[in-house]
């Protein structure tokens, strides 16, 4: 194939004109505040779906704060109508949709549990939040998602290459997100549509509070960390985030990039 | 040296119990998929019984359907993910709990190729979300010289009639007797004594 045959002339690769919409699940805090943040310094309409209001709006000012457009928008992950309900508002109001973000995770995730004990409620709280609200989010959006030639993001995690001894459900539904956008990619790629996943490591203020509680987990954490520090949310999680929502990334898909400082050995 | 029978915990259909028969193992049947509100309850007794050297688990479905995630509803996702997945949980933890010291666990996994994984996108996610789970065992149960493995076949999800390029080996997708009784065989041996929270995939080179 000569190079002018091979030129970009597909209507699912054409380039994104102005500022994109996004939303961003459980974005009130941690990783997904620093990807809002990230995505607001480009100037793009982020859509803040998660529970707590109060939290969502203070974010929302910080994303037009840092000079985009925050939006909160009610969003419980873990039920399916509701995270149906938010995409249809975010449609309804803004007519558009270039990128959904699933960072929200189960209120359980950083629970020690025995892998023999864990119960059946509790991991259906797991697979709800991050498997179903997936799903939801995969159908609602997807015909905006393919109008804008957008991208589809879930935020797993190391756990979900390296499994945990004490976090089985976290690890397998992390497992599980990566699967799931292994092969979403490959359904949507002829549509335009990009779908990967990115698997932080994080200052945030959960890890931050686990470490004050077990000192021996820093040592842990840090101490296979090359680069012997946590990720900022925002300048190293936000902006790979918004990497792989930018059309700077659009012949990447199907990938789970890790952005953890070159912690996790199972890559 | 664990030395007993292999024990499969597996789904009770005809190309599990030939794989049973093939690795002249002892079999317990797994909880009914349609009955997931009995996976606790399988999983306390099955936790109990008798401690095993060597424990396949089997979840096995003899009929998939192909199809692509947009043209699923919610009930379609819960009984080709939800389900399965949380059966591997409960598998898992009861094979954690039963499994001797220095024994081994192995995770049997119907999977394809990610160059044939449109239309496939739950088992995709089970998959993966599996291979988690059994290195989440490695971790846990390695302290007490417990090896967990995975071994992953497309068996029953492709054919040989795949897009191209083709598999290295003609022999793509593999027979559950022959390439996959042998991955088992060997991760459940003092030959990979070495090896634990790996996957093998027996499937002629597609995944490569």
């Amino acid at each position: 194939m000569s190079a002018a045959q091979n030129e970009d002339t597909s209507p699912h690769t054409a380039p994104h004109s102005g500022a994109k919409t996004i939303v961003i699940t459980g974005a009130t805090g941690g990783v997904g505040r620093g990807i809002a943040i990230a995505c607001g310094q480009a100037g793009w309409r982020v859509w803040i779906a998660a529970r707590r209001e109060k939290e969502g709006l203070e974010v929302a000012r910080e994303v037009d704060s840092a000079g985009g457009s925050g939006r909160f928008v009610a969003c419980d992950a873990g039920d399916e109508a509701a995270v149906a309900d938010a995409i249809r508002r975010i449609l309804k109001e803004d007519g558009r949709l270039d990128d959904v973000v699933h960072n929200a995770t189960s209120g359980l995730s950083p629970v020690p549990v025995d892998f023999a004990e864990v119960s059946l409620a509790d991991l259906q709280n797991h697979l709800d939040v991050a498997l179903r609200a997936a799903f939801a989010l995969a159908k609602e959006s997807h015909a905006a998602l393919a109008a804008s030639c957008g991208s589809f993001l879930i935020l797993t995690s190391e756990a979900g290459f390296e499994g945990k001894a004490k976090l089985s459900p976290y690890a397998g539904v992390k497992g599980a997100q990566r699967g799931f956008a292994r092969a979403l990619a490959r359904e949507w790629g002829g549509q335009g549509i990009r779908v990967n996943a990115l698997a932080p490591l994080a200052a945030t203020p959960a890890m931050e509070r686990a470490m004050e509680m077990d000192p021996e987990l820093a040592k842990r954490v840090l101490g296979r960390n090359p680069m012997a520090r946590l990720g900022d949310s925002v300048m190293d999680i936000g902006m790979a985030a918004r990497f792989l929502l930018s059309d700077d990334s659009r012949y990447v898909t199907g990938h789970t990039l890790m952005v953890d400082g070159g912690s996790c050995p199972a890559v | 040296m664990p030395t007993d029978p292999i024990l499969v915990l597996g789904s009770d259909c005809d190309a599990v119990q030939r794989l049973t028969r093939r690795l002249e193992a002892e079999f317990e049947a797994l909880p009914e998929l349609a009955a997931p509100e009995t996976f606790e309850q399988w999983r306390a007794k099955t936790a109990a019984g008798e401690k095993r050297g060597r424990i396949l688990i089997a979840p096995w479905n003899e009929r998939p359907q192909r199809g692509e995630l947009m043209t699923l509803d919610s009930p379609e996702w819960r009984a080709r993910f939800e389900v399965p997945f949380l059966l591997w949980n409960f598998a898992l933890g009861a094979a954690a709990r039963r499994v001797a010291d220095d024994g081994a666990v192995v995770g049997l996994i119907q999977s394809a190729a990610a160059l044939d994984a449109p239309g496939w996108t739950p088992e995709f996610a089970v998959a993966d979300g599996a291979l988690s789970l059994v290195r989440s065992i490695a971790a846990s149960e390695g302290t007490r010289g417990v090896r967990a493995n995975l071994v992953s076949t497309p068996i029953g999800l492709v054919t040989s009639d795949v897009i191209l390029p083709r598999p290295p080996l003609a022999l793509f997708p593999g027979e559950l007797e022959e390439e996959v009784a042998g991955c088992v065989r060997l991760l459940l041996s003092q030959d990979a004594k070495g090896l634990t929270g790996r996957l093998l995939s027996p499937d002629g080179g597609r995944s490569l």
